[in-house]
């Protein structure tokens, strides 16, 4: 009995001698809903629909030069291969939800821009091709990079091996193949999945912040990891460069859309969208919480070592080339992206207590 | 005073509290291996990964084939089924079957450690020891054990529950309210108690409440006046941490196992009310001398209540360096994160690679190495082992490791220059973690 007393009784003081403003003087609680109706609305959806678009006015460039094969159609089907790889760049963050992988279905970007492509499997799938097998080396946007852009930049090359009936055929198997799935990802989320998205406001596993943030860093880590670190030949097991591993290989456009894709992921972070458009995002969701501030200095303080390292690479000589002839000029975009990792990786999810896994028990 | 302790300890004594308890428990371990399996987590933990982290002493424990695993996961409920209604030799099966899946399948990665599954292995443990003399079909009131054989699991509840608490008596979590700070207001969106985790009294209330819940609570089991509000404060507490926290079917374990402290009729009412049968016959109680069991209790104990504590013979800040942090009841005590990159050099050409962590372990194992230095120390052995077969000439691996702690900026870890195959997990102090 006096046990039971004594515990209501000092629960009752508690409240009673705090005033009820002083309980609840905290900052507003940071509204994930908010924040994850600005990522869906204003970053995701137009990124895909414009990908979308973009895919509709590649595919008429693939029908007009494969209906017509000349330099005029082919540069003009190259240039608007190299336009909608840079909308690319702005959707490869987001392989969740209606983009992510399903059965046997991996995720959109492996689907799709799975890099370096296996020159010989193309050649060999001519005659049978399939474009919803394992091989995915051998279809998706890089595969129509191969198709259409010669190594030593010769058109003549390519308009020669177009006289073949199976190419034209693949070229176009290609990109349609590239148009379904990403229809199916527009439809996915003009459909259901946005609801579920925005209202799967928590931080656990599965959770739509959870989602988007493993795969935010999932696109920044294969920077370094995959386009910059295999091609230099950064891996215990690499004894030497290996520059045909950068991604874009044949078109050189690879530090153009590495660029791009820096771009999209600081804009990720921010919550802006790729006019520029800011809205609630992740730094907003760092500033609430404890110990985030001063993570938001450092990140802002890193990241500007990264852009400045990236910008004091030549843009005028493709990627494979500096690589080749004077790697240790990419090394510094190396270091700073890396020093960088920690600030996204591991120091952001702990901040905000997302948790990143399935299993039970982080912490414990 | 020796016989004095002798002769409680062999007290005769109802037998319902223990009759239920393995009703109880195994009923639990039969729902949470059925829910491991759905859950796909046999597949993902013990079958897909390329690496295990194995434990100090047990390095030679390895998965089954996939057959084998999901075997062994079988043998485990039925096991369990066996620790809820058999006696005799048939019980004393199970329960050693049950010890030997459980803690086997726990032993395969450390990865996955936690303490609610240390906790279930010394239950299984000591219930190879409760007397198979008993059974639920039979008269209940008629039923009578050693009271050695129902103190062990109250002290055994007693000694995870009071070390959580006074674990939970340091600066961070008392002061600043760490790691509650962080983890509350990520759990705002809760249906109806949620937009009180983003005050900033609560974390403060919950951490000092959680502290004395954790180091009090059995005393208000024990007193027969306070029970029933205790057992309240029992299922409250738990609900929400399993609200809160991904830890699975642990909150259903210990409001399950806790109503051991309850009377001796409380438990026959509940016996026969989840297994309301004709009850005629009765079971003849064997004679039986409990003097080698309770010396090994007592081995048991003495352990459990020093063991935890040996973390004071180690320098340095227990929550970064970890050493003796395992197996003491540290429950949800920190947030802790970290980043790891490892350098292997070609002593030959001295080449230095970056290795790509995905290409060898899953999220859940590379999150956990990056802040547990037994755990980078062993993935470094294992990479020089990997890329030697590569053809890498006698690599040296070091490792960059940024952790961050409550809330804290990251720092590293360990020395990033230290050759870290040339270094040993043992007991002894690791020289190369860093100052915290």
């Amino acid at each position: 009995m006096n046990y039971r007393f004594s515990l209501i009784l000092i629960s009752l003081l508690i409240f009673i001698s705090c005033d009820k403003e002083d309980i609840e003087k905290d900052t507003d609680p940071f509204d994930r809903s908010e924040m994850l109706n600005n990522y869906a609305n204003n970053i995701i959806i137009p990124a895909f629909n414009d990908l979308d678009n973009g895919i509709s006015e590649l595919k008429l460039s693939v029908e007009l030069f494969i209906g017509d094969v000349n330099e005029v159609n082919l540069v003009s089907l190259q240039e608007k291969w190299k336009e909608v790889y840079r909308l690319w760049q702005y959707t490869n963050a987001y392989n969740f939800g209606p983009a992510g992988a399903e059965g046997l279905s991996r995720g959109l970007s492996e689907e799709i821009a799975t890099f370096p492509v296996s020159s010989t499997k193309i050649e060999n799938a001519l005659s049978s091709p399939s474009f919803n097998d394992f091989n995915r080396d051998t279809r998706g946007f890089l595969t129509i990079e191969y198709l259409i852009f010669d190594i030593d930049g010769i058109n003549d090359n390519i308009i020669n091996a177009f006289s073949s009936q199976e190419r034209k055929d693949y070229l176009l198997g290609v990109v349609n193949n590239i148009e379904s799935r990403v229809d199916l990802v527009v439809s996915g989320w003009s459909g259901n999945y946005l609801n579920d998205f925005l209202s799967n406001n928590g931080t656990d596993a599965g959770s739509s912040v959870s989602l988007l943030y493993n795969e935010f860093v999932k696109s920044f880590e294969a920077v370094k990891n995959i386009k910059i670190e295999l091609p230099l030949g950064k891996r215990p097991g690499q004894v030497q460069i290996e520059p045909h591993l950068v991604e874009a290989y044949y078109s050189g456009i690879s530090l153009d859309v590495l660029g791009v894709q820096l771009e999209s992921i600081e804009n990720l972070w921010y919550g802006k969208n790729k006019e520029g458009v800011k809205g609630l995002g992740f730094i907003d969701y760092l500033n609430s919480v404890e110990g985030g501030e001063e993570l938001v200095a450092s990140t802002i303080d890193q990241w500007g070592k990264v852009k400045l390292a990236f910008n004091a690479i030549s843009k005028t000589i493709p990627l494979s080339n500096q690589i080749e002839n004077s790697p240790e000029l990419i090394e510094p975009l190396r270091v700073e992206l890396q020093k960088h990792t920690r600030f996204f990786k591991s120091d952001m999810s702990s901040r905000l207590g997302i948790s990143i896994t399935f299993s039970s028990g982080d912490g414990d | 005073m020796k016989e004095k302790l002798q002769a409680f300890l062999n007290t005769s004594i109802s037998a319902a509290p223990l009759i239920s308890f393995r009703l109880i428990f195994g009923a639990l371990m039969v729902f949470s291996t059925i829910r491991f399996m759905y859950l796909g987590w046999i597949e993902e933990h013990y079958f897909e990964p390329l690496f295990h982290f194995k434990y100090w002493g047990f390095e030679w424990v390895e998965p089954l084939s996939l057959v084998g695993l999901y075997f062994v996961h079988f043998l485990m409920i039925i096991s369990a089924l066996g620790v809820m209604f058999c006696s005799g030799v048939l019980f004393r099966i199970a329960t050693i079957l049950l010890f030997l899946t459980f803690t086997y399948t726990e032993l395969i990665d450390l990865t996955y450690y936690l303490n609610h599954y240390y906790f279930v292995s010394l239950i299984c443990f000591l219930l190879i020891f409760s007397p198979s003399d008993i059974s639920p079909f039979k008269i209940i009131s008629e039923q009578k054990v050693k009271r050695s054989t129902i103190l062990i699991l109250k002290i055994q509840i007693t000694i995870l529950y009071f070390y959580a608490g006074i674990a939970k008596i340091n600066y961070d979590w008392l002061i600043e309210a760490l790691p509650l700070k962080i983890w509350l207001p990520a759990h705002d969106n809760i249906p109806l108690i949620g937009s009180i985790f983003s005050w900033e009294f609560t974390p403060y209330l919950f951490s000092w409440i959680g502290m004395l819940f954790d180091t009090f609570i059995i005393l208000f089991l024990i007193n027969k006046k306070t029970r029933l509000w205790a057992y309240i404060a029992v299922i409250v507490f738990h609900t929400l941490n399993g609200l809160l926290f991904q830890i699975g079917v642990f909150p259903l374990v210990m409001i399950g196992i806790v109503p051991i402290f309850f009377s001796d009729k409380w438990h026959e009412r509940f016996i026969h009310f989840i297994l309301p049968i004709n009850r005629k016959k009765k079971f003849i109680t064997k004679k039986t001398n409990n003097g080698l069991v309770n010396i090994i209790f007592t081995f048991f104990l003495v352990f459990q209540i020093v063991f935890p504590w040996r973390y004071l013979l180690y320098s340095g800040d227990l929550f970064w360096t970890e050493e003796g942090y395992r197996f003491s009841w540290r429950v949800m005590l920190m947030e802790k994160a970290g980043t790891a990159f490892f350098y292997v050099k070609d002593t030959k050409t001295g080449r230095e690679g970056i290795v790509n962590n995905s290409e060898f372990l899953n999220r859940h194992q590379e999150k956990q190495m990056a802040m547990q230095p037994d755990m980078i120390l062993q993935y470094a052995h294992f990479l020089a082992d990997y890329y030697a077969e590569k053809g890498v000439y006698q690599p040296e691996v070091r490792a960059e490791v940024y952790v961050t702690l409550n809330a804290r900026p990251s720092k590293l870890l360990i020395d990033p220059s230290v050759n870290l195959v040339e270094e040993s997990d043992s007991f002894k102090e690791k020289s190369w973690i860093k100052d915290y």
